[in-house]
């Protein structure tokens, strides 16, 4: 029975080839234009994820920390934060000597007004806004910890940018959705149209609305997945074409495609579901 | 079997069906004859449940209900064998698949049973060697076997023959009354539509006559509703059997 509604799908595809076609190219502009934006929001999050991993936490210690109080406090942080590296006052300054270029700028200066810290490299779960704020509050109340600074300003505004970022996708995904439905809605509403005189039939020999729709959804889900994969063709024509200029940009992961496709295939059986339920009504006898 | 108790029916402002009351039993012939316009196919209709009664109440089998649901209806319909004065053949299929096509319709065969089940119906109407042929290439004698095949091939109780003859030469005309003779013969209950009294005794019907929607002697003479004379089985007890009630 099984083989008989796909050869049935088959058949209507064949005969409304017309139809099917613009169906089919209508949806893989659709959701080309989503699958660009999807590859932009992908390759973005993965260079936030690649800036965020870069993301360490400075603490600043108090002059008279001993090097055991030291020891003692590297231990702790890097059990409950992640890997520590010491850096000395004597290295900070070194550093700074570096950064500034000219060290003539710096003889006026006769003592090392620079603090030794603890760089901390926390850890992935602790990299949300919130969890190093909390992170930074908890550490700050070392009694060897003089200051902690982690760039909150900046953790804030990178942590924002990926939020609007998601939520433009959540959006633009709604609207290709809707596009879908209402694309994949008409196409099967004139091909049961064109198809009149078989579904009344149909009906008159006794067939459920179930038995008649069946062909149809599976047709609209065959359309609906060639043109996830055509729009997914032309993605990856498209990334192919800019790697050589654009430097690390990257197509979707295979679990990501396979989630556009069986999206698009999703949408259109509830379109198609839709359609006929109405349809159906206004043609069977 | 089929009873229709005092039913109206009208469309818009015209009285297709006026009073109209008859019942038949299992097994029974029942040859409506009449002019065209006479309410003969609106008879059919309110048994396919294609359309509604305006009023009264139309039994068929199990089902009795003013409005089936869609469920039902389509439940109905896989009881019955239809055959129309157009064939209604699906002409993008060969015979075969036309007549196969009711047999998944009726979902209560395998795979297996479907090409015997096709085959000998197809057998029993001649057409066998025109299996894999499409609609257009048969004559219109073939097409209405290939359509009586169709409504054959699931052993229906009743077979609805609306005009069956209408589109044939007197030739082909005469061995489509022969089969479906043939078939009530075997055991189904057959109603006809038609407009010709030699289809009606060629199948030795009994006859209900109409005349612009009323049930009418030989005469002509309109009879009161609820009432056959000359004629046999009128409906006057309760419906067949209760279940199947639409919304």
């Amino acid at each position: 029975m099984h083989l008989f509604y796909l050869r049935e799908a088959a058949r209507s595809f064949r005969q409304h080839r017309g139809l099917a076609y613009t169906a089919v190219f209508s949806l893989t502009a659709a959701l080309t234009l989503s699958g660009i934006l999807l590859l932009l929001t992908h390759n973005a999050e993965m260079q936030m994820k690649a800036l965020g991993d870069r993301r360490e936490m400075v603490v600043y210690l108090r002059d008279d920390v001993t090097p055991a109080q030291r020891d003692i406090l590297v231990g702790r942080l890097t059990d409950l934060y992640g890997p520590v590296t010491y850096v000395s006052k004597e290295d900070a300054w070194k550093d700074f000597a570096k950064q500034l270029g000219d060290p003539s700028l710096l003889e006026a200066v006769q003592e090392n007004p620079l603090p030794a810290s603890l760089r901390v490299k926390l850890r992935p779960a602790l990299l949300t806004p919130g969890a190093m704020d909390l992170a930074a509050k908890q550490i700050g109340e070392f009694p060897e910890v003089e200051d902690v600074r982690y760039g909150e300003e900046w953790v804030h505004r990178l942590d924002q940018i990926g939020a609007t970022l998601v939520k433009g996708t959540i959006a633009v995904g709604i609207v290709v959705a809707l596009a879908i439905l209402f694309i994949v809605y008409n196409t099967i509403r004139l091909t049961v149209l064109a198809r009149r005189p078989q579904v009344e039939i149909m009906s008159r020999l006794g067939a459920t609305d179930g038995f008649i729709a069946v062909p149809f959804v599976l047709e609209a889900m065959f359309e609906a997945g060639l043109a996830a994969f055509l729009s997914l063709a032309l993605l990856f024509g498209v990334q192919q074409g800019l790697s050589a200029r654009v430097v690390g940009l990257v197509f979707l992961p295979v679990p990501q495609a396979l989630m556009f496709v069986g999206a698009a295939i999703g949408v259109a059986w509830l379109a198609a579901v839709l359609a006929l339920s109405r349809v159906l009504r206004a043609v069977g006898p | 079997m089929i009873t229709f108790e005092n039913v109206s029916k009208r469309f818009g402002e015209r009285l297709a069906l006026d009073n109209l009351s008859w019942h038949m039993d299992e097994g029974e012939a029942v040859a409506f004859l009449g002019p065209n316009g006479s309410g003969k196919t609106t008879v059919l209709r309110l048994i396919t449940h294609e359309t509604q009664p305006t009023s009264g109440k139309v039994t068929v089998g199990t089902f009795h209900a003013r409005r089936l649901r869609r469920g039902h209806r389509a439940l109905l319909r896989r009881t019955l064998g239809i055959i129309y004065e157009d064939f209604r053949l699906l002409n993008d299929r060969t015979i075969f698949e036309n007549v196969a096509l009711a047999v998944r319709i009726a979902g209560r065969f395998s795979n297996e049973e479907v090409i015997p089940r096709v085959l000998y119906a197809l057998e029993e109407v001649g057409l066998q060697v025109k299996q894999n042929v499409f609609p257009s290439e048969l004559s219109a004698g073939e097409r209405q076997r290939a359509a009586i095949a169709r409504a054959i091939v699931n052993r229906p109780a009743v077979i609805l023959a609306d005009e069956p003859t209408v589109a044939l030469e007197k030739k082909s005309g005469e061995e489509v009354i022969r089969l479906l003779k043939r078939i009530h013969s075997e055991g189904a209950a057959v109603v006809v539509a038609t407009t010709r009294r030699d289809v009606a005794e060629g199948l030795g019907a009994r006859v209900i006559h109409l005349d612009d929607g009323k049930h009418v002697d030989d005469g002509g003479q309109m009879l009161p509703g609820g009432e056959n004379s000359g004629t046999q089985g009128v409906a006057t007890g309760p419906s067949v059997a209760s279940g199947h009630s639409g919304s």
